[in-house]
């Protein structure tokens, strides 16, 4: 059996109770953190509260060598844990169909994600989203600018009303020169809102910060403004309005401190 | 005021009028006798001594050139000569005939508007005669001929004049069959450029005996062959030179037949520049407009011990002068010039500006290689001095002692930069350098200057021979896959046709060209229309063609298709040997909505994994580089020397008589031409005189294939498995 749990967006006790229990009971666990991790716990304290050993795998270990991940599952229960969903993002279910593809039960348990919380703190509507973008350093994409495919995704999404989550690019074991395994890198939402403002347009967004912590920060405004915040510690998301229905406009000046203007828009 | 003082200043003062200057190369095949033709010119000019002429060669200024009796790196001077009561500016360049250094002589000829081709009587026209010859006419240089060891065929072959005129008509003729081949194809050279004695541009002399006529000084000084040949066999060699001197016959020649740079520039601009044609650029370059913008093209790149690194080259537009800060092709920012100067034989001379139409030689461009083109404004480069033979052979450099490592990677780093048909990879990591290069002998050159000039220990491993890979067939459609299996690319490959490979190699087609041009070049090499629209990538000898249409987010994503495409060309399937000439096709793609998700992790490895499943379905097989070998030889040696073609996998292409000697005329691997030196000289007993041109790569035979891919394999530390789809070797 292989079980794909969520961790959630936090720490150790982002997981739901269902998750941890499977997680508790599994004869062997593995995890990626390649991308996206939990802020406020690191692997020792993950050990420690659920009582088990982690075993983490790189990207490779993931992508290319996934025997072991599928040997353990054969032979017995293993559980794959990912920050947030397994299924969102990165999507694990390619590891899921060559499990299945071998005759191994697999099962999904849900964590919450990133886009959930875009949602839910913002107070913009999930029905009102359109396509996700990451934006990616720089250098990750060969280019010194926003990719024109995010441009392209935001405008698209934009002239059919819809808002846009934005991911911040994630660096952990590659960075400007290559493999690094010491390399972390986070993209800030400030950073990311200079470069939007550059690259795109300066038009009004919201950060989202540590989503799921004690003190999760949500700051709309002008990119260009944003730009010159600061939002603390990662992870974080950045969101881009599109159409506001007079509620949204409502919860981003009420929750958010967005200029008051944007009611009259 | 010293000699070498006073000739400095003439030049000086010379220098700013081009009508009065003359820019050539000496260029012939090895043991030709170019560098005592340069002496005789230079003691001419009262340079060096008369009686030390021939014997000083001058123009072999290091210490192993000497030695080796041959020229190694092309060697400039400035001079002045006195044609019909006008003082002339000459600036030489002396070239190496040795086939391992035909880059410095192609670079040489784009600093040149003439080239003095030397062909030894007794021998005739030889390849790299051939070779000489291409590459002048290639850069727009025109050629005269000069026939050298005339002498040897007066006293040491008893010829009679019936018999030497016969001779020396038929070297012309050859030379002549050369050049009209080579012209067909360049309608830009406007005159006929073969030589004949009538128009005096072919000469006739003894460097060694420093005496030289033609049909203008024979009509000056009224000598005719009957009197030299009289005073040649009598032993009135002396007699001989004061008549008719070498230097003066020639020099005249120069004067006469090689065109100024006013005459010169507006035909080659064209031929080596790109850019709008147009533009005050190109006229500043046309007219040698002194007061122009400065455009120099460095041809070569030296260290001087007291004055740094000297970058040599031709000054075609604007004045260079101490303290210019000056655009370098290929990097950013600008060099500041620190001294202008001359070479005069072994030494430098500054001055205080070189103006356009002159060969200077600057300190101070740190960021200069050899071809790099230096301005005061951004510019479209000049096209690159492409040298056709690329390296054939390797071999590692280490230092014997860990202190000298920095030390060594700069001097690696700096004879890259000096001559760059040297290729130089640098491991960091075992300290085990390549390098690689045009021959044995290129490689010991290279390696003993290290350990001689720069004092550094190394130890140098046995000469390997570079192999290529290349598919033998079309292959089907192959898809390869990300890592995270979110994206696909759909690839074929065929084997390119030669004329396109040889395109590409000449620098007639490259990436850096305008597109338009671009596809008018390939077509004209024979791609069709369509498939020379779509080139998205030349990497090496081969070339990516984009036939998808519409596909999202393709663009994008480009760049890592070319880094995955390029990665897998550095190293092939088999051995991880450089693939040549392929034509690979995208056909489809499918690629991850997000960027992240396709990036360089993911992109790269699922191009590389579909450009060897493509090669191996093509068929892909190791290639070997060849060399023509030609041997002249005793008859009762020929026995001898074509077995010692054939016995090392050769082919005996050709053999027949040449005067009293016998010609083999064959094709041999250049791996087991290694040590071949030695041992024609003891199964010929010293007798026979050889010549080895690189010629390619070719298809190594089946039978050696798989042992020869896991030999490699194992140097270099990879699996000793072939994966499974290789069942065809």
């Amino acid at each position: 059996m292989l079980t794909f749990i969520g961790l959630g967006l936090y720490d150790e006790r982002s997981i739901t109770v269902e998750g941890r229990e499977a997680l508790r009971s599994a004869d062997r666990v593995f995890a990626e953190f390649y991308t996206s991790r939990l802020v406020g716990a690191d692997v020792d304290d993950l050990e420690a509260a659920h009582g088990v050993d982690v075993e983490v795998r790189d990207r490779e270990g993931v992508e290319r060598d996934p025997e072991p991940i599928l040997t353990a599952a054969e032979t017995g229960d293993a559980a794959f844990l990912t920050a947030g969903d397994t299924m969102i993002s990165t999507t694990h279910a390619d590891l899921r169909l060559r499990a299945e593809s071998r005759g191994i039960d697999t099962r999904v348990i849900h964590g919450v994600t990133a886009q959930s919380a875009a949602s839910s703190l913002t107070g913009l509507q999930n029905y009102r989203f359109g396509k996700a973008v990451t934006l990616p350093f720089p250098y990750a994409h060969g280019g010194d600018d926003v990719p024109s495919s995010v441009r392209e995704t935001i405008e698209a999404n934009r002239e059919r009303g819809l808002h846009t989550v934005v991911y911040l690019d994630i660096k952990v074991g590659t960075g400007p020169s290559g493999p690094d395994p010491d390399h972390e890198e986070y993209m800030t939402a400030d950073y990311a809102a200079g470069l939007l403002a550059d690259g795109w347009r300066d038009e009004l967004a919201v950060v989202v910060a540590r989503a799921g912590s004690p003190d999760p920060v949500v700051a709309a405004d002008r990119l260009s403004a944003l730009a010159e915040r600061e939002f603390g510690d990662p992870l974080h998301t950045l969101v881009i309005p599109g159409d506001l229905h007079h509620v949204e406009a409502e919860a981003l000046v009420g929750l958010a401190g967005a200029p008051e203007s944007i009611l009259e828009e | 005021m010293g000699r070498r003082k006073k000739i400095v200043q003439e030049c000086e003062r010379l220098m700013d009028n081009p009508e009065h200057i003359r820019n050539i190369a000496i260029a012939a095949h090895v043991d030709h006798g170019k560098t005592t033709l340069s002496d005789n010119l230079l003691a001419g000019a009262g340079m060096i001594s008369q009686d030390t002429a021939g014997e000083q060669l001058a123009m072999d200024t290091k210490e192993d050139e000497q030695e080796r009796g041959i020229t190694i790196d092309a060697a400039n001077v400035s001079m002045t000569h006195e044609y019909e009561d006008t003082n002339h500016l000459i600036n030489l360049i002396d070239t190496p005939g040795h086939v391992d250094f035909g880059g410095d002589v192609t670079r040489a000829m784009r600093a040149v508007d003439g080239a003095l081709v030397v062909v030894d009587a007794v021998e005739g026209a030889m390849p790299q005669t051939e070779t000489v010859l291409r590459q002048a006419l290639r850069e727009g240089v025109k050629p005269t001929l000069f026939i050298n060891k005339v002498d040897r065929l007066i006293s040491e072959l008893q010829e009679g004049p019936q018999e030497m005129q016969e001779r020396l008509l038929s070297v012309i003729a050859d030379v002549n069959e050369l050049i009209r081949g080579m012209a067909e194809n360049m309608d830009d050279i406007p005159e006929d450029w073969t030589v004949s004695v009538e128009d005096g541009t072919v000469g006739f002399g003894s460097a060694l005996y420093k005496w030289g006529v033609s049909m203008p000084s024979m009509q000056r000084t009224g000598m005719d062959f009957g009197d030299i040949m009289e005073l040649e066999q009598n032993d009135k060699r002396d007699e001989l030179h004061e008549r008719t001197p070498l230097s003066t016959v020639v020099l005249d020649m120069v004067c006469e037949h090689f065109p100024n740079p006013v005459d010169a520039q507006p035909r080659r601009v064209p031929r080596i520049w790109r850019g709008d044609p147009d533009s005050t650029l190109a006229e500043g370059m046309q007219l040698v407009d002194e007061d122009g913008e400065v455009v120099f093209m460095v041809t070569d790149i030296s260290m001087d011990p007291h004055a740094g690194e000297i970058a040599t080259g031709r000054v075609f537009s604007g004045t260079l002068e101490k303290g210019q800060e000056l655009y370098v092709s290929g990097t950013a920012g600008k060099n500041r010039i620190q001294s202008v100067g001359l070479f005069m034989g072994s030494e430098r001379e500054e001055v205080e500006h070189v103006p356009a139409g002159n060969i200077a030689s600057v300190t101070g461009l740190r960021d200069a290689i050899a071809g790099s083109t230096v301005s005061s404004v951004e510019m479209t480069p000049f096209e690159s001095i492409e040298h056709i033979s690329e390296p054939v052979i390797t071999k590692s450099v280490e230092a014997q002692s860990m202190d000298d490592l920095p030390k060594l990677i700069e001097t690696l780093q700096q004879v890259a930069k000096e001559d760059p048909t040297i290729q130089i990879e640098i491991n960091e990591d075992t300290g085990e350098h390549l390098i690689s290069g045009q021959g044995e002998l290129h490689l010991e050159v290279i390696t003993q200057r290290i350990r001689d000039n720069q004092g550094i220990p190394v130890i140098t491993g046995e000469p390997i021979v570079v192999f290529r890979e290349q598919p033998q067939e079309a292959s089907r459609e192959v898809e390869g896959q990300s890592p995270n299996r979110h994206n696909k690319f759909y690839l074929t490959v065929e084997p390119m046709a030669q004329d396109i490979v040889d395109a590409i190699q000449l620098g007639e087609v490259s990436m850096d060209m305008p597109e338009l041009e671009r596809r008018e070049a390939l077509q004209e090499a024979g791609m069709d229309k369509d498939t020379s629209q779509n080139v998205e990538d030349i990497h090496r000898t081969n070339i990516l063609i984009d036939d998808t249409k519409g596909i999202q987010h393709l663009n994008e994503t480009m760049e890592l298709v070319l880094e995955g495409l390029q990665e897998a060309l550095d190293d092939g399937p088999l051995a991880a040997e450089p693939v040549q000439g392929s034509l690979f096709r995208l056909h489809d793609a499918k690629l991850h909505e997000d960027t992240i998700h396709r990036g360089p992790a993911q992109v790269i490895p699922a191009v590389r994994d579909a450009v060897h499943r493509a090669l191996i379905d093509g068929e892909v097989r190791l290639l070997e580089p060849i060399q023509d070998v030609r041997i002249d030889v005793p008859s009762e040696h020929m026995g001898a020397a074509s077995g010692e073609i054939q016995g090392r996998r050769g082919r005996v292409d050709d053999m027949y008589q040449e005067g009293d000697l016998m010609v083999v005329e064959g094709i041999a691997p250049v791996e087991e031409m290694i040590g071949f030196s030695s041992d024609i000289r003891s199964a010929t007993e010293g007798r026979a005189s050889w010549n080895t041109e690189n010629a390619g790569f070719r298809v190594l035979v089946d039978n050696l294939q798989r042992e020869k891919i896991m030999e490699i394999r194992e140097r270099k530390g990879m699996k000793l498995e072939l994966p499974s789809s290789i069942d065809y070797i």
